[in-house]
């Protein structure tokens, strides 16, 4: 029987997509969100003067960048609660799982961006007589902040994208919908293919979002 | 008002000042002139330490600047520098450039801090940009609105860092313009610089520093125009020569 492309079987995929667009949805929003505290917070301690805060992050951002995200999800979710005796619920884990992976990668974002502000900043806010810290929040993060929004939004769309990674350890997020469906509808082509114009669509709302951000950020309009 | 003892500073291997004394009295204007890597601007980062110097000792209005338990940002707002490469805050308005400090430091409420901010820019002549953006502004008038910054903390001193030296050249009177302002109204300014001009005609005492080493000191009178130190004849005859 030769292959027949049947559109129609797109169009009413969608609907049936929802239910697993929440979960992805949930799980991107939430991680990304506990993942830029996370980021932020390992960002600033990679520039620390302590060289113990300095080496902790070190070691998180090495360890969550050179292991597959796929092996950090099954390790949380089945392998953890075999030692701690204690199951986690797959949205939450998904979302740990996210929060983690992006942090470490934001961090590196974060860092870079204030390393990038001209130390004069640094000095000339010290030398009104504003301390470390307040220097660094009044005068340092805000710039720093614009600078991160491009390499944020890289961070964002690939995170997106990971949660479909998350199907592995049985999260109904939107990949794993799909092949619900095909299992019962066999229609793999069109089925994945809704699957993807979905994740489009988002990513690309995404990329959107951002640059309207940057723009409003911008300091002298039309500049 | 600054009392510098026997300071040495060394970066690495490199000792960039070799031991200097100076006494800066209150409402004295002091040029410190000399070649480019005498270490003169090392001096002045010293002073607000934001070079730790690596001996001797600095006390600027009464506060021991090498003393590690000093509060150094109490004794930074009291003597303010103004830097060559102007460094305002980019993403905020001039205005609030000028009332950043009274506010955080000074504890001045936002009101007070804005009224003072536009006395100040309208004292630089720039009050009608309190509400641009720096650089929106020339060179010229972003280190004017530098030195407003500076006076919005209403310092002892201040500390100007080759303040002309990144103009073009014709805007390099407009600064000069403020700062003899300010000098004959008796701030006491410690001023690094390759003015010449400037020093002579607003300087009290001129320091001469090549080496890592005060060479020369003295009245702009004398000290331009019968100059002892060979190293000094050489090097004004050099800069009055352009």
């Amino acid at each position: 029987m030769a292959f027949q492309f049947e559109p129609s079987v797109v169009l009413e995929t969608f609907p049936m997509l929802l239910r697993g667009l929440k979960y992805t949805v949930a799980i991107t929003i939430g991680g990304l969100a506990v993942g830029f505290v996370l980021g932020a917070i390992a960002g600033l301690m990679k520039i620390s003067r302590n060289g113990f805060f300095r080496n902790l992050a070190g070691i998180y951002i090495e360890t969550i960048r050179g292991t597959p995200m796929l092996v950090q999800a099954m390790f949380l979710y089945y392998g953890v609660p075999m030692a701690s005796g204690v199951r986690i619920p797959p949205l939450v884990a998904g979302i740990i799982v996210i929060a983690v992976n992006s942090g470490a990668y934001i961090a590196e974002i974060v860092r870079g961006a204030i390393q990038s502000i001209n130390p004069g900043q640094m000095e000339a806010g010290r030398s009104i007589g504003l301390t470390r810290t307040q220097t660094m929040r009044y005068i340092i993060w805000p710039q720093a902040f614009r600078r991160m929004i491009p390499p944020l939004g890289n961070q964002f769309i690939i995170s997106l994208k990971d949660t479909s990674l998350l199907m592995v350890i049985g999260v109904g997020e939107l990949l794993r919908t799909g092949q619900e469906i095909v299992a019962v509808n066999f229609r793999a082509f069109e089925v994945y293919l809704a699957v993807g114009v979905v994740y489009l669509v988002m990513t690309l709302g995404i990329a959107r979002a951002l640059r309207a951000l940057e723009r409003h950020l911008r300091v002298v309009p039309g500049k | 008002m600054i009392r510098i003892e026997n300071l040495h500073k060394s970066f690495g291997d490199l000792e960039v000042i070799k031991g200097i004394d100076l006494h800066v009295r209150p409402g004295e204007v002091v040029c410190i002139i000399g070649p480019s890597g005498s270490g003169k601007s090392t001096v002045l980062r010293c002073i607000n330490r934001l070079e730790q110097p690596t001996s001797g000792r600095i006390i600027v209005d009464g506060h021991d600047v090498t003393d590690p338990k000093t509060n150094m940002n109490l004794v930074r707002a009291e003597a303010t520098m103004v830097f060559q490469q102007f460094n305002l805050f980019p993403h905020m308005t001039v205005l609030h450039n000028v009332t950043l400090g009274p506010v955080k430091v000074r504890g001045m409420d936002s009101a007070q801090a804005e009224k003072l901010g536009l006395e100040l820019l309208a004292k630089v002549g720039l009050a009608e940009k309190a509400h641009n953006y720096p650089e929106q502004l020339s060179g010229g008038q972003k280190q004017r609105v530098a030195i407003a910054r500076a006076l919005a903390l209403q310092p002892k001193v201040i500390l100007f860092d080759e303040p002309t030296s990144a103009l073009d050249p014709e805007l390099v009177g407009e600064v000069l313009e403020v700062m003899k302002q300010l000098a004959r109204e008796g701030m006491t300014m410690v001023v690094v610089t390759h003015e010449m001009g400037f020093a002579k005609e607003v300087a009290d005492r001129v320091i001469f520093i090549d080496g890592g080493r005060i060479q020369e000191e003295g009245a702009p009178e004398t000290f331009f125009a019968n100059p002892q130190n060979p190293r000094l004849r050489d090097f004004l005859g050099k800069v009055i020569a352009h």
